[in-house]
């Protein structure tokens, strides 16, 4: 079990994510970073991201960060406050949906991520199948 | 959490008078070639006194995005109050594309998304009126657009583009042509089909396909052999509006994906395309929505009921002329193979894939595709 968010979690999520054959084939033509971000609930909380180098169906570095701000500039990013990882991770919010009632919101250009509608979901996806602790 | 969106809805015997007690000084009308030598724009004209109109009559078949650019520049000092969408889907499609881009000429095509709000909703009033009985575009929220340079269609979505107001007024199906009729009914059943089905679905998004089924089933055959009889007419209009409320308050599926793509490789018309693909489709999810296809099937009439859904299908599509293989649409099994590939890459690309009940892969695409590939 790995504490979210975490390295260790991070870590996991990447070893399933290069397992996944289903990740690989959709995301095949895929490249450019995303940056998974979560948001604080109220002020004073601190925020987290993971930013993943993704490419052609791989997924090539990892990087874990407490501090938003030292994140480097990624092409997409999908942010959202922690309660709603949690419902995510927990299967209860389908990322897409998550997206549109506004728990979660996407950075970067649509034109692209429209053409990877599943390698999306499926990248989301997998954060559901780590197991997780809160 | 979820959402039920719909348009007020106006329907039946004289439902075009509802436009008398609407003010328009400034409108835009969409519509086609076709339906303005038809006379069907001056008929909702007559309905509407002392406003200014500006007719946007070149609206083609899978419009392209630059089919619609041309028309989003109006003249100038021409503010419309009012857009009116008169025709099948391509047409109320363009329409939504048109509002949007008139509304925010500052954003790109891509900006359409659900993912981002456009503040345009009640800024101008956008009114469809459909001419045909499958599009479902009239009530939903969703527009096709042909991306001819990459032979695909795009699925654009905004909450902000769904119609004000649906009219669904007999009169404007009464004269249309068997063929048309028989392909958009096709589309309104793989709507209804999907919409009922798909993983995002609900219980309005079931209850809908399943009178939609039903309104199709008791109808479509009165309506082909009995070309006065307005009121079967107005059940189908109906039945379409209920399949587009349907698909577009859950998702459509793996049918769509694949006739999309199909569609546009091949330039076959929208409704068939679906429809060709919906048998297998069916025969592809059939374990994990069994229980909602039985329910989809008890909604068939008698007539067209068979032990299965996918048998009441063959039945209904068999009576409706449609395709079922390639071969029917006259389409070689060479030029077939040799557009394989990108069938599958487009199909791979569509929004169906991720709202099918069953999780779709590459490899079952390549067996669905080679059931209808004769």
């Amino acid at each position: 079990m790995a504490k979210f968010p975490s390295e260790e979690w991070m870590n996991e999520f990447v070893n399933i994510l290069k397992s996944s054959e289903t990740y690989r084939e959709a995301a095949k033509d895929w490249e450019g970073d995303i940056t998974f971000i979560v948001t604080p609930e109220s002020s004073g909380e601190r925020s987290y991201a993971m930013w993943f180098d993704l490419y052609h169906g791989e997924c090539r570095d990892a990087k874990f960060f407490d501090d938003v701000s030292k994140v480097p500039k990624s092409a997409f990013s999908y942010s959202g406050p922690l309660k709603n990882w949690i419902s995510l991770i927990e299967g209860k919010i389908d990322p897409i949906r998550g997206l549109m009632t506004g728990k979660f919101k996407l950075g970067g250009p649509m034109m692209k991520i429209m053409r990877y509608t599943k390698a999306a979901k499926e990248l989301v996806n997998t954060a559901a199948k780590v197991k997780t602790e809160f | 959490m979820w959402y039920f969106r719909s348009p007020q809805i106006i329907f039946g015997e004289d439902s075009l008078d509802f436009l008398e007690s609407l003010d328009m000084e400034k409108v835009v009308i969409v519509t086609d070639k076709v339906l303005a030598k038809l006379g069907l724009p001056s008929l909702v004209k007559e309905h509407i006194s002392d406003a200014i109109f500006h007719t946007i009559d070149e609206i083609p078949e899978e419009p392209s995005f630059s089919d619609i650019d041309s028309h989003s520049r109006l003249p100038e000092s021409f503010n419309p109050d009012t857009i009116i969408a008169i025709g099948g889907g391509s047409v109320i499609d363009s329409a939504k594309i048109l509002y949007f881009k008139i509304m925010r000429p500052d954003l790109d095509y891509y900006s359409l998304t659900p993912l981002e709000p456009l503040n345009i909703k009640g800024k101008m009033r956008f009114i469809a009126i459909p001419t045909t009985v499958g599009t479902g575009s009239e009530c939903s929220w969703a527009a096709v657009v042909s991306d001819r340079e990459h032979h695909r269609k795009l699925e654009l979505a905004s909450p902000e583009i769904i119609p004000d107001y649906s009219i669904l007024d007999p009169r404007m199906v009464g004269d249309l042509p068997d063929r048309l009729l028989k392909s958009t009914v096709t589309d309104a059943l793989t709507h209804a089909i999907e919409g009922a089905t798909s993983s995002w679905r609900n219980p309005f998004s079931e209850a809908l396909a399943m009178e939609a089924v039903s309104l199709i089933t008791h109808n479509v055959k009165l309506a082909l052999t009995d070309r006065k009889n307005l009121e079967a007419r107005s059940m189908l209009q109906i039945s379409a509006s209920m399949g587009g409320l349907s698909f577009s308050n859950s998702q459509i599926g793996l049918a769509h994906a694949l006739g999309h793509a199909f569609g546009s490789l091949f330039r076959k018309p929208h409704g068939f395309s679906v429809g060709l693909f919906l048998e297998p489709v069916i025969d592809f999810n059939s374990d994990s929505v069994a229980n909602i296809y039985e329910k989809l099937n008890l909604s068939f009439s008698g007539e067209f009921r068979k032990e299965t859904l996918k048998e009441s299908i063959a039945s209904l599509l068999k009576f409706l002329d449609a395709p079922a293989v390639i071969y029917d649409f006259g389409i070689t099994r060479e030029e077939f193979i040799s557009r394989r590939e990108e069938l599958i890459e487009k199909s791979l690309e569509s929004t169906g894939i991720i709202g099918n009940p069953r999780d779709v892969g590459r490899s079952d695409i390549e067996k669905i595709i080679e059931k209808i590939g004769r």
